[in-house]
């Protein structure tokens, strides 16, 4: 074990400040009453917890403890379509991503075959691209196609950013589980049987990772959203919230959906926690 | 259990040519061991035995039977491969079990099996835990334990003690063969370490660049080397070359001089450092060279010569012995004992001339 010093504890502490208190801050301004939101200074700790923003979010009216009606939101329904949006394409852009990315960062990984540099130069070049160098042109293609408003237009845009990024990291990872091929071919496995039941078994940390990332990708991707989707039906969570920013602004609801956003990748990040510290390792099961 | 036949066996990767035309027959119930320096085509040849790799031309045949073109698990073979190889996600049972998990057998005799291979063994205490729970020479264990419970035709391994300490590998040496010869089953084991080959096998058959340079037992390779390769690489300490010339019924080279019967031109004449001994600088007929260090063995001591040319040479002294680097000394081949090599690096087949 390494030895924690004064300097260890202060460098934490800073970085626990830097990354906790902006969300504390948010969450913090979720609670609050309008009228405590327009005082100075601001209050840095709620004096009650007051939930009628999460309530008004998503579309129901409030009233406070003192008797007066908080009215829900207008957005709510904005709102509501986005959280079921945003769950739908997470999840289906998590499993495509997962389905293609497996088989092809192991025959990456561990065969040799003829173009194989050119090959996977080619899959990753699109991790080099900013993402914007490619807005203008889908949204010209997919207008032709019909997909522009679609959610399969979406989950189709994220799986551009998703396969060749999880691609990158998981070749890495497949490179080094130790070679057992050859003894799986004694023992009798197919190809496709060392892939599913050995190796696939042997990565599950460096597989859920590269399923968490997938997820956030998808839940969090906000530029295509903003252009692809916005204002129709198959708007997302984040191109939803932006709307307060609009339209007569809320601070306190604003916030409550931020919480509300950011919750499922929270979660999800604390229940993959062992995988994630587990994939930092160079040499992942030895 | 099997008798294996390697017919006119070639390898070939584009230009590159990993094992040249090979013959070789191995018979049912020996161990055989496969020697040779790094890329020399023994793990080629070995996997081809097992089918991981089909050869680029000649055929395999196991009791008589061409495998030429069946899969490994259908040739039941078992291999254990470098460090030990083992599914590191697996507990030591779930490892052993799936040696049979794609074989017909009644779970009743999979049971059986597995039972015998782990009291074998002694795997009892392991059996629950990962391979990166256990050291080294269990891992081993675990992973024989996981070949035999194929019952294979033959055993493979692949350096299986390469990666051990010194001390498990001596250990694991005589376990290896006491299990083989327990089991009767045929092995095949790859080392490029000169002393497991001739501590383990029945017979050793050295390669060298993809070729077969010798095959026999131990004693044979030790003692009647068929080239300069083989001579060079078996022995430890290893055997002095010393390159000369034949002429007037006499090796030459130098001073030194060794009376031959054999045909003039070119040779390298070998003597193994317990074949020479120390003689006094002044002596005719021997090789001049000075004292360049002392290595005790306890048993014996190697005094290490190098002579003019800066060639080091080695003979085996008494643990008595005493000598100061720089001392001059001379080496005196035994020459009942010395070997010829001609220009092509085969053993002359002439004998030497018996000192009278």
């Amino acid at each position: 074990m390494r030895k924690s010093g004064p300097w260890l504890t202060l460098a934490t502490l800073l970085l626990l400040i830097w990354s906790i208190l902006p969300i504390y801050w948010m969450v913090r301004m979720a609670f609050l009453t309008p009228a405590e939101i327009t005082q100075f200074p601001p209050p840095i700790f709620p004096t009650r917890f007051n939930i009628a923003s999460f309530f008004n979010v998503l579309g129901f009216d409030h009233t406070l403890a003192d008797g007066t009606m908080v009215r829900a939101s207008g957005q709510a329904n904005q709102v509501l379509r986005g959280l079921v949006n945003s769950v739908i394409v997470a999840v289906i852009v998590t499993v495509i991503t997962l389905v293609i990315v497996v088989p092809l960062a192991y025959v990456f990984a561990r065969l040799e075959f003829r173009f194989k540099n050119l090959l996977l130069n080619a899959v990753l070049l699109a991790v080099a691209l900013p993402p914007v160098s490619t807005l203008i042109p889908f949204y010209a293609m997919f207008v032709q196609l019909k997909l522009a408003g679609t959610l399969t237009g979406l989950v189709l845009v994220d799986l551009t950013l998703t396969v060749p990024f999880v691609a990158w990291m998981l070749i890495g990872y497949f490179r080094n589980l130790p070679p057992v091929e050859r003894l799986a071919r004694i023992d009798g496995y197919s190809r496709f049987g060392t892939l599913f039941f050995l190796i696939v078994p042997m990565a599950k940390s460096g597989v859920a990772v590269a399923a968490v990332i997938a997820f956030l990708f998808a839940w969090n991707e906000f530029t295509f959203a903003l252009i692809l989707v916005n204002g129709t039906t198959a708007n997302t969570l984040p191109t939803a919230i932006s709307g307060f920013l609009f339209q007569n602004p809320q601070p306190s609801n604003l916030a409550a959906c931020i919480v509300l956003t950011i919750l499922p990748p929270g979660l999800v990040a604390y229940f993959l926690q062992r995988h994630v510290a587990e994939m930092s390792l160079v040499d992942p099961v030895r | 259990m099997a008798k294996i036949d390697l017919r006119r066996v070639e390898k070939r990767y584009g230009d590159y040519v990993a094992v040249e035309t090979l013959d070789l027959s191995i018979v049912d119930g020996e161990f055989l061991v496969m020697l040779g320096p790094s890329g020399c085509g023994k793990t080629t040849t070995l996997n081809m035995i097992a089918g991981l790799d089909y050869p680029s031309a000649g055929e395999i045949f196991f009791d008589g039977q061409d495998v030429t073109a069946v899969t490994p698990h259908a040739r039941n073979v078992a291999m254990v491969f470098q460090s030990s190889l083992l599914y590191p996600h697996l507990t030591v049972r779930r490892n052993i079990e799936s040696s049979l998990r794609h074989t017909d057998l009644p779970a009743s005799e999979k049971a059986r099996r597995i039972t015998e291979a782990v009291r074998m063994l002694e795997l009892e205490p392991m059996l629950d835990k990962l391979p990166s729970q256990m050291s080294g020479g269990q891992r081993q264990r675990a992973a024989t334990a996981k070949a035999i419970v194929r019952e294979p035709s033959v055993f493979l391994l692949d350096e299986p003690l390469s990666a051990l300490d010194a001390a498990l590998r001596l250990s694991l040496r005589s376990e290896l063969v006491n299990l083989q010869k327990r089991l009767g089953t045929t092995a095949v084991f790859v080392t490029h370490d000169q002393v497991e080959a001739m501590t383990m096998g029945d017979r050793i058959a050295v390669m060298s660049r993809g070729r077969l340079e010798q095959i026999g037992t131990p004693d044979e390779i030790y003692n009647q080397p068929a080239s300069l390769f083989v001579a060079a690489f078996l022995g430890s300490p290893p055997m002095n070359l010393i390159a000369g010339e034949i002429a007037e019924g006499c090796f030459r080279a130098g001073r030194l001089s060794v009376p031959v019967e054999a045909a003039p031109g070119p040779a390298t004449l070998g003597v193994r450092p317990q074949h020479a001994r120390l003689a006094d600088v002044a002596s005719a007929e021997t090789l001049p060279a000075t004292v360049y260090a002392l290595e005790h063995l306890g048993r014996e001591s190697v005094v290490i010569l190098e002579d003019e040319a800066g060639m080091k040479l080695r003979v085996l002294v008494e643990p008595s012995f005493h000598a100061r680097v720089g001392d001059k000394a001379a080496l005196a081949p035994d020459p009942s004992f010395c070997m010829l090599f001609g220009a092509d690096g085969l053993r002359l087949p002439v004998g030497l001339a018996r000192a009278a």
